[in-house]
């Protein structure tokens, strides 16, 4: 019952705090999530699952914020020294549009800052705060 | 005393001025020579023994025109004015010996133009200096895969050329010392300015000597003999120049290895690591240097046949070659290898911490042509100019 819900929950969601810069295939990978997760999407959520500090990952990088840069809008760098353009959509508009590689980075980022993967739940979250900013 | 005189080789002859009256013996083109060369070889020797490797270019260009130089002064040894000819200073063996042992008593014969010492440093500058050439050649296209040998000349054939340069640069610099000496002592044994005498041309033409007048340079038989062999050299310079680099080997361009490997550094070329390493890397990517880099298995495998089958093994190049060899304790770090270590230990560690290059590992930093696994001396360009100067051309 509930899923049947959530296209048309993801739909509104959208509309009202997707920023015009989401493009179709933006919307389509968080409706992806969306459809996979137990409650709407809280940008809130979001930006505390990108700004805490987790344990259970591995030492080198306790938070997401060790590569993508302090906040959504800053330039980040990986470890070994390349740049990573900004995880905010509105600053690098190609983000969050290719399903099979926010898949992969998600199951890579989680694993090195959690130690686990990440819940439908949290990448939903994360996707509607970046897309939000 | 010498073989030859003017009549005999058809030089036209002046008729004698008055003895001892300063004539020029040193014609524009042993002038222009002598001059030029001394220019040359000192870029060479200054960028070959001081400058940083990205200086690589002027002393390979230095070393071209040594070239040049070279053939020039053998056709003029021919064509050129009396005293230039190769006819008017080759001395026999017991000429030589005679005047060596009047100049250690302090009286040497004046000659107007080489006395038998100086001609004798006057072949061993040619040798030393063709040599020096040849052996440059083999290490610009032996090591670094560049020039008109590049085609020919393995990496170990150019790396053992390169000790020969080297020692034949330090011998260089003793023949230049005595040639200096030489020309200082008969200055003041003979009591003529030997070195102006290059400048201006004009030497004392005393009694004593038995070289006939200088007969006329014949510079349009020079020139022809010049341009028939620009163009067969030239002919045989691009045939050369034209052939691929041997130690290169061509590899297909691979979209998903860049887009793969390249997202949290530069996707390291294949050369850089042994198929051993790479096969290491690739099977433990969940755990990749503390971090997750893991891939599907299908994407996994393909990458891993692509990376052994051109990994150092495979190519002849100075990286390939040098960081084959891993370091025991971490095979799977280019950047633990012996040569890298040895080769970056003059950068400080600010230097890869700052914040234009980040790591050791972001070899495309420094190395604008990283993707390409040549790493050119020439492409090297620290961001930060904080390398110390110790670091030269020369290999450690
Ligand atoms: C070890 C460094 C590192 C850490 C820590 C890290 N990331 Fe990433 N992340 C990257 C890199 C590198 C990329 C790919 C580069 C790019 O897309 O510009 C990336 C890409 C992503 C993408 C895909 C972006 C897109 O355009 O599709 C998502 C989603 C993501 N990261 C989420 C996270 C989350 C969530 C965390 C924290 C749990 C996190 N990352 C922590 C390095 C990191
Ligand atoms: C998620 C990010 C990430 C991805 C994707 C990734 N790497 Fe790495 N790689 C790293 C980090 C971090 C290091 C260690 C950097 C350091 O310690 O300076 C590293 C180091 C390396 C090194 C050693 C470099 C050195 O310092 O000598 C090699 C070789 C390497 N990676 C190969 C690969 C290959 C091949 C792939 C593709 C299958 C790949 N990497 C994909 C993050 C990544
Ligand atoms: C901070 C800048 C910097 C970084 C980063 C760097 N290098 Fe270098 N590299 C240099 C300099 C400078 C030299 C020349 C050192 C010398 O004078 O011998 C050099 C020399 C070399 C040489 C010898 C080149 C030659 O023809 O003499 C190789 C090969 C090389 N580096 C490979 C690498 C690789 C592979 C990486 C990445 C894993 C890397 N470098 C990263 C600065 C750098």
């Amino acid at each position: 019952m509930k899923l049947s819900f959530a296209p048309l929950a993801a739909a509104l969601f959208l509309t009202a705090i997707a920023p015009a810069s989401a493009g179709p295939d933006q919307d389509s990978v968080l409706t992806y999530f969306q459809q996979r997760a137990d409650s709407a999407a809280s940008p809130e959520r979001g930006k505390s699952l990108f700004e805490a500090r987790h344990g259970g990952g591995k030492p080198q990088t306790p938070s997401c914020t060790s590569c993508h840069g302090g906040t959504p809008s800053e330039t980040g760098k990986t470890r070994a020294g390349k740049e990573i353009a900004p995880m905010a959509l509105s600053r690098t508009p190609q983000r969050f549009s290719d399903l099979k590689k926010v898949e992969k980075w998600f199951r890579r980022n989680c694993n090195s800052v959690l130690g686990r993967e990440c819940t439908a739940q949290e990448k939903s979250d994360f996707l509607a705060f970046m897309m939000s900013q | 005393m010498h073989g030859t005189n003017a009549a005999d080789s058809g030089i036209a002859t002046r008729p004698d001025r008055k003895a001892s009256a300063k004539t020029v013996v040193w014609d524009i083109g042993v002038r222009g020579f002598h001059w030029s060369l001394v220019v040359v070889v000192a870029t060479a020797a200054a960028t070959g023994f001081l400058a940083p490797e990205w200086w690589l270019d002027i002393h390979v260009w230095a070393g071209y025109a040594v070239g040049i130089l070279i053939v020039f002064r053998v056709v003029w040894a021919f064509y050129g004015s009396f005293h230039a000819r190769l006819s008017s200073f080759l001395f026999s063996p017991n000429d030589t010996l005679r005047y060596l042992r009047a100049l250690l008593r302090g009286k040497p014969q004046h000659f107007t133009g080489h006395n038998p010492a100086g001609a004798l440093m006057v072949f061993a500058l040619f040798v030393l200096l063709s040599a020096l050439l040849v052996s440059g050649l083999m290490v610009l296209g032996g090591q670094e895969n560049q020039g008109m040998l590049s085609g020919i000349v393995a990496y170990d054939a150019g790396h053992g050329a390169r000790v020969f340069h080297e020692l034949l640069s330090i011998l260089l610099l003793f023949l230049i010392g005595a040639h200096i000496l030489g020309v200082v002592a008969e200055s003041l044994l003979c009591k003529e300015n030997l070195a102006g005498a290059m400048l201006t041309g004009r030497k004392n033409r005393r009694s004593a000597s038995t070289h006939p007048v200088p007969g006329t340079a014949s510079p349009r038989r020079a020139l022809l003999a010049i341009a028939v062999i620009a163009a067969a050299g030239g002919t045989a310079i691009s045939a050369l120049a034209r052939m691929p680099a041997s130690g290169l080997v061509e590899m297909p361009g691979n979209a998903v290895y860049l887009a793969e490997c390249g997202d949290c550094h530069h996707a390291y070329h294949p050369s850089l690591l042994p198929a051993s390493s790479w096969r290491r890397i690739m099977t433990g990517l969940p755990d990749h240097f503390g971090e997750d880099a893991s891939l599907g298995r299908q994407t996994a495998r393909e990458l891993a046949t692509y990376l052994a089958a051109y990994a150092a093994e495979r190519w002849d190049t100075e990286a390939a070659n040098n960081l084959r060899r891993v370091a025991a304790r971490d095979p799977l770090r280019i950047t633990a290898a012996p040569y890298w270590t040895a080769r970056h230990k003059d950068i400080a560690k600010a230097v890869f911490a700052g914040k234009t290059i980040g790591s050791k590992g972001n070899c495309i930093a420094c190395h604008a042509d990283a993707a390409t696994g040549r790493f050119d001396d020439q492409m090297i360009a620290v961001p930060e100019k904080q390398i110390s100067q110790k670091a030269t051309w020369r290999q450690q």
